[in-house]
């Protein structure tokens, strides 16, 4: 690595000194062996103190009963704040909550996106495609406290523009976002609205990778579409889009903001996925070796996605090494 | 009939002129190579012909249809593309059967079908190995196998070779003259690589900046460039270009140059006397120690070993410009000349190609060329 562009350190060199000049302090350093660690080091520094720093100290705190607003010295109680949570009625339906939530929506979005996606795929000369891209993907670049926000405002009972329309076409307004029937349907719509261009995004970038040659050999060999799609767009695509959608499946099981700005959580706690959960445990109630366990089991949730989505991604390919 | 014409082809990307109005026919049922350096437009006539790419203007036939319009799939061609095609996670034999699903054939047809291209190809080996774990140059086996095996009665050929190692090279040189000789569809095959087009051609059409310059059989565009440039771009080096000029009046000529000692009489139509070109190619140069007759003296500047065992020679002639030509003597000839000094140099009268001002052939014959050839 360090050898690009600098005298190459090999023994059949030895003795033909490079030319000495005012870079030669800095070769000799980029020939020494601390030099990959030396270039690792900011990374790591940052990594330490804001990774792993914290994340052990959530670790620690998850094995305490400390509640911030209690004078009480936080006292040690082992795994009881992880036995409280698999005991308790709530945390089941909370999880099960949220995922219904994660999967619904990036599903959604997914589908959405990839549809998109394709046909713009095609619009490569189209006038005026620029502006229609920048203009498609503004929902993802607003700050969810707008959105949520808007959309508020959007869904209001009395003077909000959608029953304004449901008013008009079936004579009916709905509260959408207080309706223990609505409430769940409509935070999802808001969220797979504000991701579907970033799917869009990621299907462009998945359809960018393709060969050209791939797809003009398979014009010329009259493939149907979806065989083009099965035996080209895909295997091509399919690390971007897969890398798309774990990120969005994430953010997802941690989504807080925009049920926290637009029901709270409500109606009752239809709405309270796992993120707000822990922000009420944490913030509101200030329970911190309780939130602390939970973050910790999201945390692992989260490593579980990200190792089920890696184990499918390299399973192909690891199939055909060993056949 | 599945000769391809194409009428006053146009292709313009931007400022630059791809194709600049050509009118071309490529023969039915035989092998036709594209032959001419990066940037003259023959990978762009092919794409026209194949639909993937929309021409300016013109138009394209396949027999007596009119292509002009029709997107790829429609014209029934076949195609191999420098980089070599695959269809990903599927298995040699899968890949070559694929397209031929989209066909009307029945299972014994396409089993038949693939049997076939997989052994004049020798696939055999690797036929049902996944395709993500075969080399380039098995990958363009399949994908030439591929084409093959749907039988269109077009096939064009993108520089299938240039992407694939020595060995490969080889096999799919083989493997693709095996093919033209059961086959007989036409064939369209563009390169840059000349000892491809001479091997492998039926017909050479040679472009240059966006015209087809001359189309010949392989032998005879070597031998009888239409124009310097042929001259120049065949062989390997091209042809040494020296002045000389025409003497004497209409019914007379004779030619005159510091390379041929006494005039030469020069016979042909349309000729006038003034300033020509004269080209040869440089294994036609007579190269000798002693003074033969028709020789002149020369300076022998450096000699190499080629492969083949051909010696290559950088001569000047005193009296004409100061500028080296090469000449190829055989290896045993080779080896005797001395590394540097006093040779002299013969251009037999039957190799002299004469070039006009403007670079064109002239039809130029030399009568005493039998006279010298049986002294």
């Amino acid at each position: 690595m360090a050898q690009i562009g600098t005298f190459p350190d090999h023994p059949a060199l030895k003795g033909i000194a490079p030319p000495r000049g005012r870079l030669a302090g800095l070769r000799s350093i980029e020939g020494s062996r601390a030099f990959p660690a030396l270039l690792l080091a900011p990374i790591m520094i940052f990594f330490l103190v804001w990774n792993v720093v914290p994340l052990v100290w959530l670790l620690g705190v998850s094995f305490y009963k400390y509640k911030v607003t209690s004078s009480r010295e936080p006292a040690y109680v082992g795994f009881d704040n992880f036995t409280d949570l698999w005991r308790s009625s709530e945390i089941w339906g909370l999880i099960g909550r949220t995922l219904t939530f994660m999967v619904t929506s990036v599903g959604l979005a997914t589908l959405l996106g990839v549809l998109l996606g394709l046909l713009f795929w095609g619009s490569g000369k189209m006038p005026g495609r620029r502006l229609a891209l920048t203009l498609l993907f503004t929902p993802m670049v607003l700050p969810p406290i707008a959105v949520g926000t808007f959309y508020r405002l959007i869904y209001e009972p009395s003077f909000g523009v959608v029953n304004h329309f449901t008013q008009a076409v079936i004579g009916r307004r709905f509260d959408f976002l207080g309706d223990k029937n609505l409430a769940f349907g409509a935070t999802i719509a808001v969220d797979v609205w504000m991701w579907t261009p970033f799917m869009i995004l990621m299907t462009l970038a998945a359809l960018g990778s393709v060969p050209k040659a791939e797809l003009e050999a398979a014009e010329v060999d009259r493939l149907p579409w979806l065989k083009r799609l099965w035996y080209i767009v895909l295997p091509h695509g399919k690390f971007i889009l897969m890398l798309g959608i774990l990120l969005r499946t994430i953010d997802a099981f941690k989504t807080t903001d925009l049920p926290y700005l637009m029901t709270n959580g409500g109606p009752g706690n239809l709405t309270e996925f796992v993120g707000l959960s822990l922000y009420r445990t944490g913030f509101e109630a200030f329970q911190m070796g309780d939130a602390s366990a939970l973050a910790v089991v999201t945390l692992l949730v989260a490593i579980a996605f990200t190792s089920i989505y890696l184990y499918v991604l390299n399973y192909r390919e690891t199939r055909a090494q060993l056949t | 009939m599945a000769d391809i014409r194409v009428e006053r082809l146009r292709k313009v990307f931007g400022p630059v002129v791809a194709l600049d109005d050509v009118d071309f026919s490529f023969p039915d049922s035989s092998v036709t190579c594209l032959l001419g350096p990066s940037g003259c437009g023959k990978t762009t006539l092919m794409r026209i012909i194949a639909g993937l790419e929309v021409a300016t203007a013109g138009e394209v036939f396949f027999g007596e249809r009119n292509v002009t319009g029709l997107p790829p799939r429609k014209r029934e061609i076949g195609m191999v593309f420098q980089y070599p095609v695959v269809y990903k996670g599927i298995n040699v034999r899968e890949n070559i059967e694929l397209p031929l699903k989209s066909e009307k054939l029945s299972a014994a047809e396409r089993r038949r079908r693939v049997d076939e291209v997989i052994e004049v190809l020798g696939l055999a080996a690797a036929a049902d190995k996944d395709v993500g774990r075969l080399d380039n140059g098995t990958r363009q086996k399949v994908a030439v196998a591929r084409e093959v095996a749907r039988q269109p009665r077009i096939i064009l050929f993108d520089e299938p070779i240039t992407n694939v190692d020595a060995t490969a090279k080889l096999q799919l040189k083989r493997a693709f003259k095996e093919l033209t000789r059961r086959l007989s569809q036409t064939i369209v095959y563009v390169t840059h690589d000349q000892t491809e087009a001479m091997t492998l051609a039926d017909q050479i059409a040679l472009m240059r900046d966006g015209r087809i310059v001359q189309c010949d059989a392989p032998r005879t565009l070597y031998s009888r460039p239409a124009d310097r440039f042929g001259g120049w771009f065949l062989g390997n080096p091209g042809m040494a270009f020296f002045d000389a000029e025409l003497h004497g009046n209409g019914t007379f000529l004779t030619l005159v140059s510091a390379l041929v000692p006494a005039p030469l009489a020069v016979d042909g139509p349309q000729l006038a006397p003034g300033r020509v070109t004269l080209g040869i190619r440089p294994e036609q140069v007579l190269v000798s120690t002693d003074r033969v007759p028709g020789a002149v003296p020369a300076r022998l500047s450096r000699k190499s070993v080629q492969i083949g065992g051909q010696w290559l020679l950088s001569l000047t002639v005193p009296g004409l410009d100061e500028r080296a030509f090469k000449a190829k003597v055989g290896p045993e000839q080779g080896a005797r000349l001395p590394e540097s000094g006093e040779v002299f140099v013969a251009l037999p009268p039957a190799s002299i190609t004469l070039f006009g001002p403007e670079g064109d052939r002239l039809p130029a014959s030399f009568p005493a060329a039998s006279a010298v050839a049986a002294d």
